[in-house]
């Protein structure tokens, strides 16, 4: 009797342990978008990669709006799958790199981390901004670099940018005069120098270190 | 209407009649013998240290202790499970290439807001119907049907989307992907084909 009762004791301290990890495999098991992926065999693919995401604690949302925009463009199974094989690995970086919240800066940095965006910048990134999204900061930055500015020098200008404490519109303003300069002609590395430049003499020289961490801006 | 007035008064009287002397010993008797059940009852963290242990448990505590589970469970779930789509935005919105002020994306880790956006096409003046999909809306064609402006009007819609950078495309007639000529293009290395960047600022 001793014995069966500590065999129920067991079976409900295994039910804690497996309610509290299920919601997140079960979502992605039982995610209704996925009624969006009309090909058996792409679907089996996509709930497959999305149970496999989450058992590591990473967010499907991504992974499975990759696997739609492969369907929209009408993709084969195939390059879904090496997509997304290839995006759950960039994200598992960008976690190391960043901290698994929020999830949006999961996705903006696995982005950045596609395009060239060095790991020491991400670290960095989050060091400045510890208790906010950097998702915004990391967008301007892959599309700086995107535009063929070098890593480095993007980098360089985001992380001094974000010292600075320049908002999200100036952010997104320079990079967009970037894009103009660039497709008008002018060089990458030219164009983040001139308009980074036109966005420092706005802003405030870097306070110290100490009171950068997870400023409000 | 005499005896309806004398059954009041009698009702009433009885009402008022002090209850019957309680015996002194019952109550004293009663209220050990709870004292002695409470007593004996063992807390959560005794049911579970008890089992572990070997020692003595009932079906019910068991029960009850995977009653707990399924409660945790769901507490759980629902937590991890919530998002703030379901919230009204809170926020004014946002647009391609925004210039309007910033605040704070999230106010704590892993609480970022969707605000609406605005967006327009016109390139596309013969078509009959046009969605724009992104990653904001799953690239789910029925999530962001346009609607035209006047008889040959731009085509416009408004998404919700979270602060950062996205991808989208405009379908066109439920077939072609068409790329937004107001915006950047997007760089897609996996599967090609036409997409713009959407950088999304919270106001």
């Amino acid at each position: 009797m001793t014995k069966h009762l500590r065999v129920l004791t067991f079976a409900a301290l295994a039910a804690i342990a497996s309610l509290a990890t299920l919601p997140l495999a079960r979502a992605s098991a039982q995610e209704p978008r996925l009624s969006l992926i009309k090909d058996d065999a792409t679907r089996d693919v996509v709930r497959s990669l999305l149970g496999r995401a989450a058992s590591v604690g990473l967010p499907t949302d991504p992974l499975l709006s990759k696997a739609l925009e492969g369907v929209a463009k009408r993709a084969t199974t195939k390059s879904i799958r090496a997509a997304l094989a290839a995006l759950e690995k960039r994200m598992r970086r960008a976690s190391d790199l960043l901290g698994p919240n929020p999830p949006e800066d999961l996705a903006a940095g696995a982005d950045a981390l596609y395009v060239g965006v060095p790991d020491k910048t991400l670290r960095q990134m989050r060091a400045m901004a510890p208790r906010r999204s950097i998702a915004l900061e990391l967008g301007v930055l892959t599309e700086l670099v995107a535009r063929q500015v070098p890593p480095k020098q993007a980098s360089a200008m985001v992380l001094d940018l974000m010292a600075r404490g320049a908002t999200g519109a100036q952010l997104t303003a320079l990079s967009s005069a970037v894009q103009a300069d660039v497709a008008a002609g002018i060089k990458p590395d030219l164009a983040l120098d001139l308009r980074g430049r036109g966005v420092m003499s706005l802003l405030p020289p870097p306070p110290s270190a100490a009171t950068l961490q997870g400023r409000p801006r | 209407m005499n005896d309806e007035r004398d059954e009041l008064i009698e009702r009433a009287s009885l009402a008022l009649r002090p209850l019957p002397r309680v015996n002194a010993m019952a109550t004293a008797r009663i209220v050990a013998a709870v004292r002695a059940r409470r007593a004996q009852r063992p807390s959560a963290l005794r049911l579970v240290l008890d089992g572990l242990s070997g020692r003595s448990l009932s079906l019910a505590s068991a029960g009850a202790l995977a009653a707990a589970a399924l409660v945790i469970g769901f507490v759980t779930r629902g937590a991890i499970g919530a998002r703030d789509d379901a919230a009204p935005p809170p926020v004014a919105p946002a647009t391609r290439g925004a210039e309007v002020p910033a605040r704070p994306a999230a106010d704590v880790a892993g609480v970022v807001r969707a605000v609406p956006v605005p967006i327009v096409f016109s390139a596309a003046p013969n078509a009959t119907r046009v969605s724009v999909v992104g990653d904001f809306n799953s690239w789910d064609a029925a999530a962001a049907p346009m609607r035209r402006v006047g008889k040959d009007g731009p085509w416009t819609a408004t998404v919700l989307a979270r602060p950062g950078r996205h991808v989208y495309a405009f379908l066109v007639d439920g077939a072609t992907l068409v790329a937004d000529p107001r915006a950047p293009r997007a760089q897609d290395l996996d599967y090609g084909g036409a997409a713009s960047v959407l950088m999304v600022v919270a106001p």
